[in-house]
């Protein structure tokens, strides 16, 4: 096996006496997909940047090919992409591009050519020489991916690459992720969207309160933390009285309700399905749709935690 | 250090400095707005002229007698100093009108000539009444000094003519009664007549003080002021802009949200603060060229510049280092200044109060005693004053050589200082 092109060893952090991380430990490998999932002031923000050599833990350490990140060296192998926008608004597409090449000791024709070769790659060759300040948030948001890659990185590193896009711009984003893990790059991804994990992760961390709570493949936590099934009811009303109604009769797992729908957590959903149905026809609740599906990992943070990961 | 780091940061900052409008008003429309006005507003064109007294005067000698009060106006209207009009005579028709003239302010000052002046000078002693407006005291004593000195010329004159006529009358009848070549003893060879001119020469004029005119090698005249007030201009920009690019260079970054993703690049602090200085120093260089193109080509400022003489390129040095050391000293503010808001408004403010206090924008003997310490230990006063002394009055180096010293050691140590600063600053930005 090749040796992790990232290691993180035991890395702890605190800011102003309160704990932002404890004890985290991982490594990543190349072609591979690491997703660290958990809801805002979970740490994942805290372990990039420590990653990535902006900011020092208190305890531990961490490897990029063997190298500090604290070493130019290691730094010229990563390429990060906070959460926040990383462009300049009084500079055009390109030349915020050739700004950040010029970073990674490229310059010339050679700059230029990677620059608009990444332009092309995420869509936006044709707004290359347009002002930031005239891009849309999203057209930002890819900026800041390509600038990423600018310096042809080994471990990509990515904080919430796809907050505030909308559905079709977050799908073509993770295409081309993908699409550079292929070339047998490593990323690391901090999310909070479940989706955003499950789509691209081979491996995915589960962190809460700046603890790893759990650490496997998508499909392992689900089975391992996850529920068998989740029940998804939909009705048309009298919400409080269903949910009272449902929770005499599921006893093993959570009920929650969102955006009108109601999931419920069962272990053997062949037998509790003709339970919940009986008991709402009893009440004479009329129900629009039941549907039976498999535990995503919102489901396992939520077994693990108690907690949705929105709150 | 790599260069294509330093670059692409100075050629960053470069651009979006000459894309902000904010930015290009303060470092070259402010300081030509207040060059120009200095130049035509509070120093215009005439400033460096003999000054033109505005007199009233009311004249109620109506004799037709060959000396009267016309004849003293035409005198007043026709007198010069150095090819310009001591006098813009306005006439009056009585006292009440031309008191009030003065007192508002239009008149520098008021003459009075009386009935029967000519008849009293040609027989005795003529009368005059003299008004001096009391505006301010410095036109007062210009005025009355103007008048004292024109009077005492215009008496000088009469006496000398009287003297003459005096001399012709003793002449024509005391001669004879005394031979011609009779002589007083007492004073040698002297004949009695050239006796009596002599004595009568030193009743009207006892002293005959003469006076000659010597140009200083600095010369205060109009365009060696306005060579003066475009380094001024020039520092007080210097002053502020140098200030604020030290004292943005992280807080600017990290408030637009890329000094993280510059931090995580492998280019290095030092890559930063090369690239982000050489853009100052670029910007306040052009700024700077720019100042004297406009002060010498706009205005008519007298900035000599000899590429053949070493003072000069010494005189040259000064703007980069300034621009150095206000950076230095601006990198020092951003361990405070922990806004971009912040940074900008103390360095526009220290920046102009310095300009104003430190002997930059007004000489420093125009300011209190304890307010010229400042001047004394501030090192961007030295270097203006290098510079100042070399293209505009031509110092030679010796004159200037211990203060160069001074300002290249004081430079290097606060740039030094901005350095720790501007690390620690950075390192407390990135683990926050």
């Amino acid at each position: 096996m090749d040796p992790p092109i990232l290691s993180v060893k035991n890395i702890s952090r605190r800011y102003c006496g309160r704990i932002a991380i404890e004890n985290i430990c991982f490594d990543v490998f190349r072609g591979e997909v690491l997703a660290l999932l958990g809801p805002n002031g979970a740490g994942k923000t805290t372990v990039l940047r420590i990653v990535s050599g902006i900011a020092r833990p208190d305890n531990g350490y961490v490897r990029i090919n063997g190298l500090n990140p604290s070493d130019p060296r290691a730094r010229s192998l990563i390429g990060y992409c906070p959460q926040e926008p990383i462009v300049y608004d009084d500079l055009t597409g390109l030349e915020n591009m050739l700004f950040y090449a010029g970073l990674y000791g490229l310059s010339g024709s050679e700059a230029r050519r990677r620059c608009m070769n990444l332009l092309e790659f995420i869509g936006l060759s044709d707004y290359a020489n347009r002002l930031v300040k005239t891009y849309s948030g999203g057209m930002k948001k890819r900026l800041s991916f390509a600038i990423a890659l600018i310096g042809d990185p080994r471990l990509l590193i990515l904080d919430e690459p796809t907050t505030g896009m909308d559905p079709q711009a977050r799908r073509e984003i993770w295409a081309k992720i993908l699409e550079i893990v292929k070339e047998g790059r490593a990323v690391i991804v901090a999310t909070h969207y479940m989706e955003e994990a499950e789509q691209l992760a081979d491996r995915v961390i589960i962190m809460d309160r700046g603890r790893i709570i759990a650490e496997g493949v998508p499909e392992e936590l689900k089975t391992r933390y996850g529920p068998r099934a989740v029940i998804l009811l939909k009705i048309l009303d009298r919400h409080a009285e269903v949910l009272d109604a449902l929770r005499g009769i599921v006893s093993e797992g959570e009920i929650l309700e969102e955006d009108g729908e109601i999931k419920i957590h069962v272990d053997d959903p062949d037998e509790a399905v003709p339970r919940i149905v009986s008991r709402l026809l009893q009440e004479g609740i009329k129900l629009e749709m039941l549907r039976v599906i498999r535990p995503t990992l919102e489901d396992v943070f939520l077994r693990l935690t108690g907690r949705r990961l929105s709150e | 250090m790599k260069w294509p780091a330093v670059k692409a940061f100075m050629l960053k900052n470069l651009k979006l400095t000459l894309r902000s409008k904010a930015d290009v008003f303060w470092i070259f429309a402010w300081p030509t707005i207040w060059l120009l006005m200095t130049a035509y507003i509070f120093l215009p064109p005439a400033v460096g002229q003999p000054t033109t007294l505005t007199i009233g005067v009311v004249n109620q000698d109506s004799s037709q007698l060959p000396v009267n009060g016309s004849m003293l106006i035409q005198i007043l209207n026709a007198s010069e100093y150095h090819g310009a009009s001591l006098f813009e005579i306005k006439l009056y028709e009585n006292r009440s009108v031309l008191i009030e003239d003065i007192k508002g302010g239009r008149l520098d000052a008021g003459i009075l000539i009386p009935e029967n002046f000519g008849k009293n000078l040609i027989i005795g002693q003529a009368s005059l009444r003299i008004y001096i407006g009391m505006r301010d005291l410095q036109s007062a004593q210009i005025a009355e000094y103007t008048l004292r000195g024109f009077f005492e010329n215009l008496n000088k004159g009469i006496a000398l003519r009287k003297i003459d006529e005096s001399l012709r009358y003793i002449k024509l009848y005391a001669l004879r009664y005394m031979p011609e070549n009779f002589s007083i003893p007492a004073n040698g060879n002297l004949s009695w007549m050239e006796f009596m001119r002599r004595w009568m020469l030193g009743l009207a004029s006892p002293i005959n003080a003469s006076f000659t005119s010597i140009k200083p090698e600095a010369l205060a005249d109009r365009p060696s002021i306005l060579g003066w007030y475009t380094f001024g201009a020039l520092g007080m920009s210097m002053l502020y802009s140098g200030l604020m690019f030290g004292s943005l260079m992280a807080v600017e970054e990290r408030e637009r949200g890329t000094l993280r993703r510059i931090l995580a690049s492998p280019a290095t602090s030092t890559d930063m603060l090369l690239g982000k200085t050489l853009a100052g120093m670029i910007v306040l260089g052009a700024m700077a060229f720019f100042m004297i193109l406009l002060g010498v080509y706009l205005c008519g400022a007298r900035i000599a510049w000899n590429p053949l003489r070493l003072e000069d390129w010494i005189a040259a040095l000064m703007i980069p280092l300034i621009a150095l050391l206000m950076i230095g000293l601006g990198m020092l503010l951003s361990l405070i200044a922990r806004s971009v808001k912040s940074a900008t408004n103390l360095s526009v403010v220290i920046g102009l109060m310095l300009a104003f206090t430190a002997g930059i924008w007004f000489p420093s003997w125009w300011l209190p005693s304890w307010m010229q310490v400042i001047g004394e230990i501030f090192p961007g006063t030295w270097a203006i004053e290098i510079a100042r002394s070399i293209l505009v009055y031509n110092a030679p180096l010796s004159e200037v050589a211990l203060d160069v010293v001074k300002v290249v050691i004081s430079t290097a140590a606060i740039y030094i200082l901005g350095i720790l600063a501007y690390r620690r600053v950075l390192r407390r930005y990135a683990e926050a």
